[in-house]
């Protein structure tokens, strides 16, 4: 079992002004442009956003899964003090599934389809932890167990094919605990699921974390998920962090009109079927091209409060509250006028 | 799994079928009359009409190929018409070294070809994928005798490191056997590698583009285990069903590579037998390389199950 961090001075994962570029054709593509968060030990963060807005990018990133070229990492990214943008390639390796790993948001598609469950488990094990082949399958079926798989010491010699999708999210949750991580990054795990499916997986990485003592960097569009599991949020906006908060003062008092957007485009339970406004709110327009580089601010195309200061100068990262902070330049002044 | 080999062994009935009927058309299609052949230029009509005869050229088609598919099934191809001797004879005396330079070749191939077309995929669009493809280009259009008397003479004639041409029993031991057929190998195997190197880079590229290569990464695995792990065995499929079709390539070039090279094998046979009009060679022949084929591909298809569990009979 991984020890928890040290919960006082150094963050388990820093990251500072990432910047993830993608040459194409037509221009360069700002995919990620200067985001900087951190992630204590044992905390779970949710980045969340709208398609296109960099979460996935900035998940891949973390763990150098970008193929360069065409895509460019550059800023720093510190995991317990060290740089990963420095290490070599064979440093990284060891790192990769070890101390970090990564769920997907294809369970279908993210396993082997010609390799058993048990070896591809197993597969961390021996590469991380030079257990042999039986020792590996041994272990894998403690896995299967840990995560909730019936019958695991027949479901370790099957393949991928023969599991459902939510058991597939189950095995591709043991592989990425397997090594005890310190930090496990999920990449919308449970967009692909349908609703009870979704619940069990969430509640399962709930549970998990408590055991293993993991971090989590919980990506996800999905707010209901969010709000259910993450402690602190980040939220990102063509390819820049726009607001981060506690969960709790996020959702009562967003400050970004972006996230008042989004919070605001979330369907309550009975409220779309009765009452005068069926229509659920939406953020009109959408996310600008990331190819040109915007002067002002990122959101200014689609914000109803936009001024000619919006479209000329980038607000930049201010804290609006003690521990939240928004890039826009009138978040305070619509709290002065609602105080 | 036997139910099915079983269906597909009883299905190669209707294929071998048809290829003995086409097979035994061709005596009749073929311009020429053998009868005449065999008489020689000194025979009178009579003569050639009791050849005829004898050989049971003027009886009806059907009735003839009736008996013919009769006694091919009882192991019997016939008599060569030049050399008195039975065809299955012939045959087995030209297997050995037929089949010796057609695995040779198909191994050599496979363990150059697929790690090319992997390492092309992998490095795709530097110079060493431009390179693999170049090559692949130049085993398509070089044809196999022009690779084979370049060969002899670079290694045979100007170095002199391995014989110019002929044929050594395996049983005279493995150099021997071996050096005797390395040169014609790699002339024959030339457009082989080149099929089998631009399906495995072709397939390559799309499994590699996959999500679960990049579980694979994110698991921390090294480069070569990506490659040739995760991704090879994905490929596989098609990269297998390349390689057996392509038997068929061997089966043509080794027609041409027995002859530049003087092995005597089934190649060489076939040439000769055609310039004879030696008809019951001609057949016997045509209905082992077919065949040969029809199982070749049989046993590939079943190999699929070796590399994707999806698949099952």
């Amino acid at each position: 079992m991984a020890l928890p961090g040290p919960r006082s001075g150094q963050p388990l994962l820093e990251v500072e002004n990432l910047q993830t570029h993608f040459r194409t054709k037509d221009g360069v593509n700002r995919a990620v442009d200067g985001v900087s968060f951190h992630v204590n030990a044992g905390e779970t963060v949710a980045i969340v956003g709208e398609s296109g807005c960099g979460k996935s990018v900035t998940s891949m990133s973390i763990l150098r899964l970008i193929p360069e070229p065409p895509g460019k990492i550059a800023g720093a990214i510190r995991f317990q003090g060290k740089d990963l943008l420095k290490l070599s390639d064979r440093e990284m390796r060891q790192i990769r599934g070890n101390e970090i790993s990564m769920i997907f948001q294809e369970p279908m598609t993210s396993l082997n389809p010609v390799l058993t469950v048990g070896r591809q488990i197993g597969e961390t094990l021996r590469l991380h932890q030079g257990l042999s082949a039986r020792e590996a399958e041994q272990k894998a079926i403690e896995m299967l167990t840990l995560v909730g798989i019936p019958e695991p010491a027949r479901r370790v010699r099957e393949y991928p094919h023969q599991l459902s999708g939510g058991m597939r999210q189950r095995v591709m949750i043991a592989i990425a605990l397997a090594c005890n991580p310190k930090l496990l990054i999920a990449d919308e795990p449970t967009t692909a699921l349908d609703v009870t499916i979704q619940a069990q997986i969430l509640e399962l990485m709930r549970d998990l974390k408590h055991r293993v003592g993991a971090a989590i960097v919980l990506i996800t569009h999905d707010l209901g998920v969010v709000a259910e599991v993450a402690e602190r949020v980040i939220v990102m906006y063509a390819g820049r962090k726009v607001e981060e908060a506690e969960v709790g003062p996020l959702f009562r008092t967003p400050r970004h009109p972006y996230t008042q957007g989004l919070l605001g485009s979330m369907p309550k339970l009975g409220s779309s079927l009765h009452g005068e406004e069926t229509r659920l709110a939406e953020i009109p327009g959408l996310v600008p091209s990331l190819k040109a580089k915007i002067p002002g601010c990122v959101f200014a195309t689609r914000c109803p409060h936009t001024t000619d200061l919006c479209r000329q100068v980038a607000p930049a990262l201010e804290e609006k509250a003690p521990g939240h902070v928004a890039a826009c330049h009138y978040a305070l002044k619509e709290e002065a006028l609602a105080a | 799994m036997f139910a099915y080999v079983v269906r597909r062994i009883l299905a190669t009935i209707p294929v071998m079928a048809i290829v003995a009927l086409f097979v035994f058309s061709l005596l009749y299609i073929a311009p020429g009359d053998p009868a005449a052949v065999i008489a020689g230029d000194q025979a009178t009509p009579q003569d050639v009409e009791r050849i005829r005869a004898s050989l049971g050229l003027d009886r009806p088609f059907l009735v003839r190929f009736g008996e013919w598919v009769f006694r091919i099934l009882q192991g019997d191809l016939g008599v060569s018409i030049f050399t008195n001797l039975p065809v299955t004879t012939m045959i087995q005396q030209r297997l050995e070294p037929t089949f010796s330079l057609m695995i040779l070749t198909l191994c050599l191939a496979v363990t150059i070809a697929v790690p090319m077309g992997v390492v092309a995929a992998w490095k795709q669009g530097t110079l060493i994928d431009r390179a693999v493809m170049g090559f692949a280009v130049m085993g398509f259009s070089v044809p196999v005798f022009v690779v084979g008397y370049l060969l002899a003479y670079v290694f045979a004639l100007e170095l002199d490191w391995l014989p110019v041409q002929g044929y050594t029993a395996f049983s005279n031991g493995l150099w021997p056997w071996l050096e005797n057929l390395i040169l014609p190998a790699i002339a024959l195997g030339g457009v082989y590698i080149a099929l089998i190197a631009r399906i495995t880079r072709a397939t390559m590229l799309e499994v590699l583009q996959q999500d679960y290569i990049r579980t694979a990464r994110a698991k921390g695995a090294g480069q070569r285990s990506i490659l040739f792990l995760h991704a090879l065995k994905n490929a596989a499929v098609p990269i297998v069903t390349v390689i057996g079709i392509g038997v068929a390539l061997l089966i043509g070039g080794a027609v041409v590579t027995e002859s530049v090279f003087a092995i005597p094998g089934l190649g060489r046979l076939t040439v000769d037998a055609i310039l004879r009009r030696d008809y019951p060679v001609i057949q016997g022949v045509i209905l082992l390389f077919s065949f040969i084929y029809v199982i070749v591909n049989l046993a590939i298809d079943l190999m699929y199950t070796l590399f994707d569990p999806r698949i099952r009979y």
